[in-house]
């Protein structure tokens, strides 16, 4: 049979966690194929997920490719499907087409120290690069993470943040003082620039709200880092995820396909439409 | 191979072809459609071009990918649903909307392929019809490498002349049409064919608009992201999707859910013909919208079709039907536009 | 005869004094003859500014339209915004200013007499005459157009070429303005609408037919909409999201949002689609009749709106457009209003 690019494959949800309550509310789901169906991905990839009556959301990975008995996506609640998302329950079925996207160049960067930048939401993408950086220690150098939200109550993670302490460096932030945090306050930018991270031999992963990558690169270039030391990852609007729908292009191109990681060095040349 | 058919046995051969859908210029209102017909005995005197081009028939404005709706477990049932299997003759396909149909297929058959937009494909039959006079009062196609002869994308070529049609059979897809009634073609004269060649000179010499200097272009719009350019010729944009949907080329599609039933749930996932031109086709539901004015709508367009797709296809996006220009309500002119843009360069 | 240079005049004085931050009005297109809408900020630009048969637009519009984008700047040019208006677009402006959409003094209007004729309608000039061909079209006397074909003039009587709305206007000249140009001259509508009175004696079946067979090429491109001065609500019925998303829009705000039609152009959805714009036009509706010239598809949108203005004469006694003071038709509640309609 030919190939229907279109056609979801179906998925149970066999886990969901609350991440982040209130008005911005996360929620972390496991999922599984139905049928003993694979699906191989890189880290960085998404994959679009579907609540059949409502329609598709692109959502990054952020398990890694590593572990074979689900699939992570922690979704923020946004619109009209991952609103239906946050209401199913466990045992639901949903669609999951993918996976797409170009994915991070994890074999370049072996031997190197990986420092990941993230912020809210946009610790994603970038927990899928870390579990897996984890999992084949030998193959890095240091790893270090930067990681900030509005609030504390915002941060996601935070059971694994806590014992990720355990074996790398953590810097945690949020945005304003609250009673009982005794970590950075201020914004994730900030916090890097005072935490003076080396370019020697490293690699910067950058992922969240677009106003945090732009300091952050910023801050990253003022600490000696090349453009192409730094990654990011892009979010458009996507609809088919093959690069035909006309929908997600930064110039030539489709973010679905070409992107969405990018190394600053190659993104500064794209037109800025994200 | 080159054939030819007198005009009056058009209509003998059409009857012939039984076994497929036939589609051809129907007069609706004020213009023409490709609309399905039973029979065609000519081509009328005043038939110019389609209103909505041939991608209609490849990429309908409408196509269902697949049902869902909730088995008896409770879980969800998907049925893949396939362009029936039909083949489909469309005759009167002007060479803009033919050369339109390879470049659809750099994007629908490449990588990935899309298996709507190739099943239907591999069943449309395109038998175009030259253009003397000249459809159209925006016609630009010369200056796109393409020509009011032009063969790109069809199979079977007919030219009107005096008493006869020139047949130029261009595929295997074209002989199977032609031997549904081989005794009505015969081999072209001599003077039949210095008769096609005379008038393929006449309609090359017709074009009124065309951009000077095509090659220029790409480069120049590389550096033009922020001309003031598209803030002044986009001012009186009106947003609609007259320029893209009625575009040979624009296939820009929104994928949305369609329920019959919410319990127990039923319903169709489609695909649907969206713009680049609408204001909500890129804003993401925060609310930010990478695109949010009309100049940065209008210079997507002139974009994607004149640098965007060179990079990615190194061919030019727009096939020089002058649809967007004719048809535009306000007189936005892609013509001038590009033009505009080339002597930026010069 | 409207003088062109009196407008012009006009235009340069009020850029000149710096009275408005713009002057919306019509210059010569790309494709010659044809005139296209164009905004005038600078006083040496004012003599691109054109006045002749093709200028159909309603450039209300674009008051509108940029009403909308001062909401979206930081520090809006308070200024005014001249417009040129004919009779059915200063119609237009009323009806914006009967529901406060805009204050009067925000727009600074140069109401222009269509002069006893009105605007041509292009596809009827074209299958008289082939486009590339004319190199001018003019106003001639007694509401005749003429259009100069190769150095030759052709008049044209105003029952072939003018557009429909404007052989059934009964009054082409401005009816709010702040600067008059040319002459009132009342004139005879041709006929009220026999569009409408064809429609009208068709049986309910036939009517059903017709309605179908036009709207099932609507493509769903939504000129109409788009070009309507009257449809300028930001969240509107037919659209799958609602543009009024701020920051603090809730993800269940925008879930909630009702899809109450689909994007698909099917008859189905054409028809809610297009029945929902008129219905939210009666009483509001001008007939400045862009909706039908822009409609690529040819569907005579107009009859829809041209029904529901014959309902509510019928009805209500009531024009829309006409005084800006009055109360506008459906927010105003009369005990003498019929309700026989209610069973």
């Amino acid at each position: 049979m030919e190939h229907n690019p279109y056609l979801p494959q179906l998925a149970r949800i066999i886990s969901i966690k609350e991440e982040v309550g209130g008005a911005r509310p996360i929620k972390t789901f496991h999922l599984e194929l139905l049928n003993g169906h694979r699906f191989d991905f890189r880290c960085g990839q998404c994959a679009m997920i579907s609540v059949f009556g409502k329609g598709e959301s692109m959502i990054s990975i952020s398990s890694s490719p590593l572990i074979k008995e689900y699939l992570q996506f922690s979704i923020l609640k946004m619109g009209r499907v991952t609103t239906a998302l946050h209401e199913m329950e466990e045992g639901s079925i949903v669609g999951l087409r993918g996976p797409y996207g170009n994915g991070f160049p994890l074999e370049e960067w072996k031997g190197k120290n990986l420092i990941f930048i993230g912020g809210g939401i946009g610790l994603a993408p970038i927990w899928s690069v870390l579990q897996t950086a984890l999992r084949q220690r030998d193959d890095f150098g240091q790893l270090t993470l930067f990681y900030g939200a509005r609030t504390s109550q915002d941060l996601v993670f935070k059971d694994e943040l806590k014992k990720l302490k355990e074996t790398i460096p953590v810097y945690l932030s949020i945005d304003v003082k609250e009673p009982g945090w005794n970590e950075y306050v201020g914004f994730v930018p900030q916090n890097v620039l005072d935490k003076k991270p080396s370019p020697e031999k490293a690699i910067a992963i950058t992922c969240g709200p677009p106003i945090m990558i732009k300091f952050v690169i910023k801050g990253l270039q003022e600490l000696g880092f090349q453009d192409d030391q730094i990654f990011t990852t892009v979010e458009n609007k996507m609809k088919c995820g093959i690069g035909k729908c006309g929908r997600c292009n930064i110039g030539h191109h489709y973010v679905c396909k070409d992107g969405p990681v990018y190394s600053w060095a190659r993104l500064k040349t794209l037109p800025q439409e994200y | 191979m080159e054939k030819v058919l007198k005009k009056s046995d058009l209509g003998q051969w059409v009857a012939r072809l039984k076994d497929f859908d036939l589609y051809g210029p129907v007069r609706e209102n004020n213009h023409w459609e490709f609309n399905q017909i039973s029979q065609l005995a000519n081509f009328p005197e005043d038939y110019t071009q389609v209103n909505v081009p041939l991608k209609k028939i490849l990429l309908p404005n409408r196509e269902v990918l697949f049902q869902f709706e909730d088995n008896r477990n409770g879980g969800p049932y998907l049925q893949e649903v396939l362009p029936e299997e039909r083949e489909v003759v469309v005759f009167g396909v002007r060479p803009c909307d033919a050369r339109g149909i390879v470049l659809l297929e750099k994007v629908f058959s490449s990588e990935i392929p899309d298996i709507y937009f190739e099943r239907r494909r591999q069943q449309v039959y395109v038998v175009g019809l030259s253009c003397y006079p000249l459809p159209g009062e925006n016609c630009f196609c010369l200056s796109l490498g393409g020509g009011p002869f032009s063969t790109k994308g069809m199979d079977i070529l007919l030219t009107k002349m005096q008493s006869k049609y020139f047949v130029e059979v261009l595929t295997p897809k074209g002989e199977k049409l032609i031997k549904a009634a081989p005794e009505y073609f015969f081999n072209p004269t001599d003077k039949d064919q210095q008769e096609r060649q005379q008038l393929e000179r006449k309609a090359r010499a017709m074009f009124t608009r065309q951009i000077e200097g095509v090659e220029k272009i790409w480069p120049v719009l590389s550096q033009m992201f922020e001309s003031p350019l598209w803030r002044e010729e986009s001012y009186r944009c009106l947003k609609c999707g007259i320029c893209t949907y009625l575009c040979p080329t624009c296939h820009c599609f929104d994928i949305t859910d369609e329920i019959s039933s919410t319990a127990p749930l039923q319903g169709k996932r489609v695909r649907v013909w969206d713009t680049c031109q609408f204001p909500d086709f890129t804003m993401h539901s925060s609310g930010h919208n990478p695109r949010p004015d009309k100049a940065s709508r209008l210079r997507q367009r002139i974009m994607h079709k004149f640098l965007y797709f060179v990079e990615t296809f190194g061919d030019i996006m727009c096939t020089g039907c002058g649809r967007c220009v004719s048809k535009c309500p306000v007189g936005i002119d892609i013509i001038d536009i590009l033009n505009k843009v080339a002597s930026h360069g010069a | 005869m409207v003088e062109v240079e009196k407008i012009r005049e006009e235009a340069r004085r009020l850029l000149q004094e710096g009275q408005v931050r713009g002057v919306i009005g019509y210059v010569r297109g790309p494709q010659g003859v044809w005139a296209v809408p164009a905004m005038i900020r600078n006083p040496e630009d004012v003599d691109r500014l054109v006045w002749n048969p093709t200028c159909v637009h309603n450039l209300v519009l674009f008051v509108v339209e940029e009403k909308k984008e001062q909401a979206r700047q930081k520090e809006p040019d308070k200024r005014p915004l001249a417009v040129v208006v004919k009779g059915c677009d200063s119609r237009a402006i009323n009806v914006l200013l009967q529901e406060k959409f805009i204050e009067r003094e925000e727009v600074i209007l140069l109401g222009v007499s269509c002069e006893n004729s009105g605007v041509v309608d292009k596809k009827k000039l074209l299958n008289l005459v082939p486009s590339q061909k004319i190199e001018e079209i003019v106003y001639g006397n007694n509401g005749h157009i003429v259009a100069v074909i190769d150095g030759e003039r052709r008049v044209f009587p105003p029952e072939e070429v003018l557009a429909d709305r404007c052989l059934e206007c009964q009054a082409n000249f401005p009816v709010v303005y702040d600067h008059f140009f040319g002459e009132k001259i009342k004139k005879e509508a041709i006929n009220t609408s026999p569009g409408v009175d064809k429609i009208e004696k068709m049986r309910l079946e036939e009517r059903r037919r017709f309605w179908e067979e036009e709207l099932s090429r609507c493509l769903r491109c939504y000129a109409c909409r788009s070009v309507c001065p009257m449809c300028y609500c930001t969240e509107c019925v037919v659209d799958p999201i609602s543009f009024a998303v701020e920051p603090t829009t809730t993800a269940e705000e925008k879930a909630k949002k009702i899809k109450w039609i689909e994007k698909s152009p099917l008859l189905s959805e054409n028809f809610v689609y297009h029945l929902v714009r008129a219905i939210h036009l009666a009483g509001r509706c001008v007939d400045c009749g862009e909706c039908e010239r822009v409609c690529p598809e040819d569907i005579p949108i107009r009859l829809l709106n041209k029904k529901l203005e014959r309902e509510a004469w019928r009805l209500f006694n009531y024009v829309a457009g006409m005084d800006s003071q009055a109360p506008s038709l459906f927010s105003t509640f009369k005990e003498t209003d019929p309700e026989d309609f209610i069973r």
